[in-house]
């Protein structure tokens, strides 16, 4: 497929899936006896977590080969990976806590997988401040680069962690088939790949968009401001 | 390596502590804080064991912040940073050198916010002191690793504290935690899971003195 389409295709299809999955999640998937109702955030509480720790791994993978390579657009890759992941992640922590409510009678509980969610969350807020900051672009990338492997060393921490501590998060996809139906499971695959679709949508968006400005800027500075004023009628 | 690695620790210890306000404002900050949480507590109160412990290792770290700052601010006068880039020995002393440093630095520090801590909360040693002591060692260490490494992040930056901080304190949450519950037992509080938390603060420090050695050459260059 030319790389063209891609843009255009995958906004497409992973509208069109997620709009898909809407069906397996009120239909297809049945009502859980407990919670009822809103047991439902799971189906996208779930893949926003998952695809938000897929964004921070993209910024690690992006991050060393800036740093090896020293490539633009890798480091572009990163930003827009980011700022996609905070996204995610703040989503999932929000509907986390919907969720929470509902099941265990809390907006929020310091359970060590949601706590370390938040840690990771302001890891890359931290991350996407210093990518505002006013700094050479060329030590701002090397800078944020640095940061960005350093901050993904952390995640193998947080699942060390999370066993440590007791953690109150069921297991969904366990060696013995974990604790969801099969058509909770199925539902659940399904919106996790929907999502993917959209992320990877999100994702092309704004690494397009931020191809775009570097490109004005070096047309910008290779007129200059008085260039471009001169130009003008 | 190592020469140049004793040689930098000995040229920051110098010069702070024989130079200017040394350990003064970080030590001042560590005790305000102290100080600040001990006001949460009603006539008769005591915080309990594992929010001192909290309090304590809140204290450390924003002295640590303080520190590295410092101890990377000493090459930003006069730009001496070029000197140290120019010396013929692996950069990754600079980075080893200014870590000892900061982790004697913070030791020292810890001797006055302990005993404030203990003091201002009313709290006693009542617990085993032996894992204390060891994840006190370890989680410094950690601290210092990563200190030593992001310090280098903020050169020539001038909202450095401020933006050290906020990179720095999320990163060190698992080291924190950890610091805080196996401290929180010795004084007192209820036991369990010390070698756990031990060796989690071990891989820490596995993990970011290794980052340190491989990354710090990439943020310590001689860009403004």
């Amino acid at each position: 497929m030319p790389k063209s389409f891609l843009p255009l295709v995958l906004p497409l299809l992973g509208g069109t899936a997620l709009a898909g999955c809407q069906w397996l999640i009120y239909v297809y998937a049945p009502t859980e006896a407990s919670m009822g109702l809103i047991q439902k955030i799971f189906y996208l509480h779930l893949p926003l977590a998952w695809w938000a720790l897929v964004s921070f791994f993209l910024v690690f993978l992006g991050s060393v080969v800036y740093l090896f390579r020293r490539s633009p657009g890798a480091d572009r890759l990163c930003a827009a990976a980011a700022e996609t992941g905070v996204l995610l992640s703040g989503l999932a922590l929000v509907t986390g806590m919907l969720w929470a409510r509902k099941s265990w009678g809390v907006w929020w509980t310091w359970d060590p997988r949601l706590t370390t969610t938040l840690v990771m969350w302001f890891i890359y807020a931290g991350y996407l401040i210093l990518r505002g900051l006013n700094m050479p672009p060329q030590r701002k990338s090397l800078v944020c680069a640095v940061l960005g492997v350093v901050a993904f060393l952390d995640v193998p921490l947080v699942f060390v962690s999370a066993r440590i501590w007791r953690s109150i998060h069921p297991a969904v996809f366990g060696a013995q088939g974990g604790g969801l139906e099969p058509e909770m499971r199925l539902a659940a695959m399904a919106c996790v790949i929907a999502l993917g679709f959209f992320w990877a949508a999100l994702i092309g968006l704004r690494k397009g968009q931020l191809d775009l400005r570097a490109r004005m800027d070096t047309l910008w500075a290779g007129n200059g401001p008085s260039a471009a004023g001169r130009n003008r009628p | 390596m190592l020469r140049m690695t004793l040689a930098v620790f000995r040229k920051d210890m110098t010069l702070t502590l024989l130079r200017g306000n040394g350990l003064a404002q970080a030590l001042l900050l560590g005790l305000l804080l102290v100080f600040v949480f001990s006001l949460s507590q009603g006539i008769g109160e005591n915080l309990s064991p594992r929010n001192a412990a909290a309090v304590f290792w809140l204290s450390s770290a924003f002295c640590q912040v303080l520190i590295f700052n410092q101890l990377y601010a000493l090459e930003e006068v006069n730009n001496s940073r070029l000197g140290l880039l120019l010396v013929p020995q692996p950069l990754q002393a600079v980075w080893l050198g200014k870590a000892l440093a900061g982790f004697v630095l913070l030791l020292l520090a810890q001797c006055v916010f302990a005993p404030a801590t203990i003091v201002f909360l009313g709290q006693s040693l009542s617990g085993h002191p032996g894992p204390a002591a060891s994840i006190l060692l370890l989680t410094d260490a950690g601290m210092c690793a990563l200190g030593s490494l992001l310090g280098a992040l903020a050169q020539s930056q001038t909202a450095r504290e401020s933006l050290l901080g906020v990179v720095l304190f999320p990163l060190l949450t698992p080291l924190l935690l950890a610091g805080t519950g196996v401290c929180a037992q010795a004084l007192g509080g209820a036991s369990g899971e010390a070698d756990a938390w031990i060796g989690v603060a071990a891989a820490f420090d596995a993990i970011f003195l290794a980052a340190g050695l491989l990354l710090f050459s990439f943020l310590y260059t001689g860009d403004e």
